[in-house]
């Protein structure tokens, strides 16, 4: 009988610790930005969702393309149906896992890391390695990453014509104030 | 009936647990991603389909500079290199004042005409949360003929007043799909001073446009606006309707219309009521339009 208590007991503490030990930031902000002498282009999101799970170090982002906005109206709509597709490629997304993720990275002050995954962008899959900083700034947990993606590398052509005007790669910023899941 | 609740037990949890290490992370983030009503943008590639308005319009800040020409007529043959020897210009700066309100005045040297116009948009074609099949947008315009009024017999006048033409128009148009986009354009214009008792001073007409995407940046338009005008026939020179084809080529913050078209007014108060070229006589004029848009935004 003792046994079964101590079954149903781990029953009940598995069940409370769904949607615990993971943070979500909501609108975390993705930005990606290409320099040349000619144009300088960026184009920025504030609507991306970002969950991170405490105890594995598993980290998923997902930003629907139409969220990105950009100075230049005409420069959003070429981005959408020119090089993104964004009717037939809606959703850029990342699932990865922190290198050597360990609790303490989510206590401690801020931090680098390397995190690894899989990033989906025009419906094409890419394994990459990024730097990023983790850790608490004023008592909140924050994410914060740059790093840079080739556009053909993703199936995204650039015509010639315009080739002078958008850089060969393109910077992409990441930040992310974490909350509790489910709070 | 304690090993059975055991087992029971473990069976849970180890099913449970397994849910919650490899639970999927990508269906927590779908279920946090915020539905989102998806508007049709780029239905047409700029904001004319040929010589007429179409849905798009000029969003908040955004300036487009315009010039137009069409030439003469290509039965001009090579001595008048198939129309070339001759053009009629329009040009015009158009603002988005708002993301649904844009302003805009030109002048074509067609009658030496002066225009003004305002686009507002009503509705936007959407999916996902919001259903809405159509944009729905009201063009209204007010033009302004300048050239000298003909001699008039003695004991008449003219007035300022007989120089305006009214346009209004909706503007209805769905994007099908990635490629086809079509819109129907109920118009009324009212014209205060026509050339004869025949004409019509008020003037009904349909328009029907359409543009297929080819590739990313090119695209094939077509436009035909029929005018009921029963006076038509007795009326010198000849109404017809206008009929107009072209692709736009767009690069960068430019877009280039090229068409062939029987009308070389610009503006609906002419080409719509005016258009005196006939296709089957080979009364067809090669013209362009070209439009540089620029950002006005402050960031």
């Amino acid at each position: 009988m003792k046994k079964n208590l101590f079954l149903l007991f781990l029953l009940v503490t598995s069940f409370a610790a769904i949607g615990q030990g993971k943070f979500i930031a909501k609108n975390a902000y993705i930005s990606f930005f290409s320099s040349t002498p000619m144009e300088d282009i960026l184009g920025e999101s504030n609507e991306a969702v970002n969950i991170l799970n405490a105890e594995t170090g598993e980290i998923a982002f997902q930003a629907l393309m139409t969220t990105f906005h950009f100075k230049r109206a005409l420069m959003e709509e070429h981005f959408n149906e020119n090089y993104m597709e964004s009717s037939k490629f809606p959703k850029a997304k990342f699932n990865g896992k922190i290198e050597g993720f360990n609790n303490s990275m989510l206590s401690g002050p801020v931090n680098d890391i390397k995190v690894t995954g899989i990033l989906l962008v025009h419906g094409v899959e890419k394994t990459i390695t990024i730097s990023a900083k983790l850790g608490l700034e004023d008592g909140k947990l924050v994410g914060l990453s740059k790093f840079k993606v080739t556009p053909e590398d993703y199936g995204i052509k650039i015509p010639s014509l315009v080739r002078d005007k958008i850089g060969k790669e393109m910077e992409i910023t990441v930040k992310a104030n974490y909350l509790p899941f489910g709070n | 009936m304690n090993k059975i609740f055991a087992i029971i037990s473990g069976l849970i949890l180890t099913a449970f647990s397994g849910t919650v290490l490899g639970q999927d992370l990508d269906a927590l983030l779908n279920a946090e991603t915020k539905p989102k009503v998806d508007f049709a943008t780029a239905t047409f590639k700029s904001t004319r389909i040929i010589n007429g308005h179409s849905v798009e319009q000029m969003k908040k800040n955004q300036l487009d500079f315009r010039i137009s020409h069409r030439f003469g007529t290509l039965n001009n043959g090579p001595y008048g290199l198939f129309g070339l020897d001759q053009s009629v210009i329009h040009f015009s700066l158009e603002y988005g004042l708002k993301d649904w309100l844009m302003l805009g005045a030109g002048r074509g040297s067609l009658n030496k005409t002066y225009d003004g116009f305002a686009k507002i948009r009503l509705l936007r074609q959407s999916s996902g949360e919001k259903f809405m099949p159509v944009h729905l947008s009201y063009f209204t315009s007010v033009e302004l003929k300048t050239i000298n009024f003909p001699v008039r017999p003695a004991g008449t006048s003219n007035y300022f007043s007989s120089r305006l033409a009214y346009v209004n128009q909706l503007l209805i148009a769905r994007k099908f799909n990635q490629n086809l986009s079509v819109q129907l354009t109920p118009t009324f214009i009212h014209r205060n001073l026509v050339k004869t008792e025949l004409d019509l001073n008020d003037i009904y007409a349909l328009g029907i446009g359409s543009r297929y995407k080819l590739s990313k940046r090119l695209s094939v338009n077509a436009e035909y606006y029929y005018t009921y005008n029963p006076n038509s026939k007795s009326l010198e020179p000849r109404p017809y309707n206008a009929l107009s084809v072209g692709v736009d080529i767009e690069t960068g913050g430019h877009v280039f219309q090229i068409m062939l078209t029987n009308s070389q007014g610009m503006r609906e108060g002419s080409f719509i009521p005016q258009t005196t070229g006939n296709w089957l006589d080979g009364d067809i004029h090669l013209g362009f339009n070209i439009s540089r848009v620029f950002a006005f935004n402050k960031k």
